[in-house]
């Protein structure tokens, strides 16, 4: 789509139905301003952000410092984290303006702001992230941008529905797996059989003690549209432990090392086998002597085990070698050297897609705010990712093997995994 | 250890161990495929939860039924559904049975139920794309809580059927109507009938000024014409 070179301020003065109807920021290039390095703040992207724990904060950090993004606004349910977050911002700007929300809705219903980015607990993304395209924002997630099956088509066809940029995150789906990633896309490897991905643990349940709400919290627009819990300070740290005292852990809010570096693994994995678009039409659960694993299927022939004994995370084989590469690997991890098993087996290479340009993951999205291309992580090949992260999630619960219809969306003829695909949310939280 | 669990499970509190539970998500896995074994569950379920157990009880006892409740939980969740407390977890597991009667209860209770609780009900009955609930949620277009009437316009979009969508064009325009309306005209065009969904997007153009929405419904017509 291309933009019509005109000022930012001219834009939103416009009120004629031509450019009401540009759903995307204009932007002149700063040089045509006089200035090759920086563009005036009128001429930036306008961000704000939601959630601004641990990785929020991280992220804002990384947005506050690009050059054409001015940042404008704060959402938290914690005062003191809005307090934090705001200082951090009126200080790089040298002001007093930035704006602080504890209602996120408050912070979307602003014209001015063209996008955010969310880094609330994962039970809150596919209700800001929707509403967020409603409002017209671009919007970058951090991952796992959904907890449940049913969330992920209802976000894509949010931001192709409003037009919208939505970037999942994971910036180590790039960064983290380049030697598999050009094993696999440079030939050597031959036609792609199978990859592995070791990560862990498994959510557990939370029933922590009742304890007197802090003032600083919102407690109530914390728990959001998940099911009411008293207030327990372990239950909402957000520390990046998946073992236990946080978040991260509870299944309520999140499916522990599954989704919070499975979104990582998963992604890289799938990225590196090139299935980024698909989904698996089954995923077989395994359990030999006690060791609980799993197969993803997929269409293409491809296979993606989860915790296969005796493999390594991301050991991938080929037709004509198999690999798994490990650049700091934790005590015990398996690392294998590359073994070439039928060198006339290999394969002509392919290029490898990347961001759009240099800068990471955060480049690459503002990038596509101005462009609006789709972003490296598209919602669309980042909730493919957490389906796998939540189909071996219903997989190990029920402890069986289940056929997944992508096209559908559903368990075919499977009444009791289809209970599975959604959650009631708590009123008055709605899709 | 099972007999243990139900014990248990009648004084189970908030900052009780919850690993107390776990032969009771056993022997649901166990129970898979055997509607005897899983009625013997269920029945204990049910008794426990109609008794004066604490919410924390009440919460695990939906959780489970959410996986293998039947009709005969029915009318032990329906009468939670107008408890503050209780209402987001009875509909926890309402949502998800399939039984028609799960369906029948949660159209039954909308009329009665607090606003509050009436959000809830009407996202459930978006939830389960049940096409018998159209006319509930059409009534509830014209509630004049503010939090109702959007409610009712987002589940006739979860809808997404011909018959929400002729509901959604009766209603005053507002930005969920919108949404919802849209989500209808994507169906359409989905199915081959270009046409309507045109129609739609025109109608959601004319009516509903906000921006995004304007965009949106500029982006359908595009899609209509083959863009």
């Amino acid at each position: 789509m291309n933009t019509q070179p005109t000022t930012r301020r001219g834009f939103l003065k416009t009120t004629g139905l031509t450019t009401a109807v540009l759903g995307f920021p204009t932007i002149i290039p700063s040089s045509a301003l006089g200035n090759a390095d920086t563009p005036p703040p009128s001429e930036r992207i306008v961000m704000a952000g939601i959630g601004l724990g641990n990785q929020g904060g991280g992220d804002m950090g990384n947005f506050l410092g690009m050059k054409d993004v001015q940042y404008v606004a704060v959402c938290d349910v914690r005062q003191s984290v809005r307090d934090t977050r705001k200082g951090k911002v009126d200080a790089q700007y040298k002001t007093k303006d930035c704006a602080a929300y504890n209602d996120y809705r408050e912070l979307l219903a602003r014209e001015d702001i063209d996008a955010v980015h969310v880094a609330t607990p994962d039970h809150w993304h596919a209700q800001i992230v929707i509403d967020a395209c409603r409002a017209g924002k671009d919007v970058y997630c951090q991952k796992p941008e959904t907890r449940n099956l049913a969330e992920g088509p209802l976000m894509v066809a949010a931001a192709r529905r409003y037009g919208r940029v939505v970037s999942g995150g994971s910036q180590r789906v790039f960064a983290d797996y380049r030697d598999t990633v050009q094993k696999c896309w440079g030939g050597e490897l031959g036609t792609i059989k199978s990859i592995n991905v070791n990560v862990g643990p498994l959510p557990q349940a939370c029933n922590l003690p009742a304890e007197e709400v802090p003032a600083d919290i919102d407690w109530e627009r914390w728990l959001g549209p998940a099911p009411w819990a008293p207030y327990n300070s372990k239950r909402c740290d957000g520390n990046f432990s998946t073992g236990g005292n946080s978040w991260r852990s509870y299944s309520d809010y999140s499916s522990g090392g599954l989704t919070d570096w499975g979104a990582h693994h998963f992604g890289g994995a799938t990225f590196a086998v090139d299935v980024r678009e698909l989904q698996p039409s089954e995923v077989i659960y395994h359990d030999e002597g006690g060791k609980k694993f799993l197969t993803f299927k997929y269409p293409n022939g491809i296979e993606l085990t989860h915790n296969m004994p005796g493999k390594g995370n991301l050991e991938v084989v080929g037709a004509a070698g198999s690999y798994v590469h490990a650049a700091n690997p934790k005590p015990g991890e398996i690392v294998k050297p590359w073994v070439a098993t039928a060198p006339g087996e290999t394969r002509p290479a392919k290029p490898v897609p990347g961001y759009s340009v240099k800068g990471g993951i955060f480049a690459d999205f503002i990038n596509c705010v101005k462009t609006r291309e789709k972003p490296f992580r598209d919602i669309e090949l980042a909730v493919n990712t957490a389906v796998l992260c939540h189909l071996g999630m219903l997989a190990y619960t029920v402890q069986r093997s289940l056929k997944w219809d992508a096209a559908k969306q559903q368990f075919p003829g499977d009444e009791e995994a289809n209970r599975f695909l959604d959650n009631a949310r708590r009123e008055p939280w709605q899709l | 250890m099972l007999d243990e669990t139900f014990d248990a499970l009648k004084t189970y509190d908030w900052g009780v161990d919850p690993k107390i539970l776990r032969p009771l998500d056993e022997a649901v896995v166990a129970a898979h495929g055997n509607a005897a074994a899983c009625k013997v569950l269920e029945d204990r379920l049910i008794a426990v939860l109609k008794t004066d157990a604490p919410r924390a009880a009440k919460d695990a006892i939906c959780r489970v039924l959410r996986t293998i409740g039947t009709v005969a939980s029915v009318p032990a969740l329906t009468a939670l559904l107008a408890d503050d407390k209780l209402s987001h977890m009875a509909r926890y597991a309402l949502e998800r049975i399939p039984a028609p009667e799960a369906g029948n209860a949660l159209r039954s209770a909308l009329p009665k139920a607090a606003a509050k609780q009436q959000i809830g009900v009407l996202q459930s009955l978006g939830a389960r794309h049940d096409a018998t609930a159209i006319p509930a949620l059409q009534v509830m277009l014209g509630s004049k809580d503010p939090g109702v009437a959007p409610a009712a316009a987002r589940a006739l979009g979860a809808l997404a059927l011909p018959a929400a969508n002729k509901a959604l064009a009766s209603a005053k325009p507002t930005a969920a109507i919108a949404d919802a309306s849209m989500a209808c005209a994507e169906n359409l065009l989905a199915g081959g009938l270009k046409a309507d969904a045109k129609a739609t997007y025109q109608r959601v153009l004319a009516s509903t000024p906000a921006k995004p929405v304007q965009f949106a419904a500029t982006l359908g017509l595009k899609a209509c014409a083959g863009g």
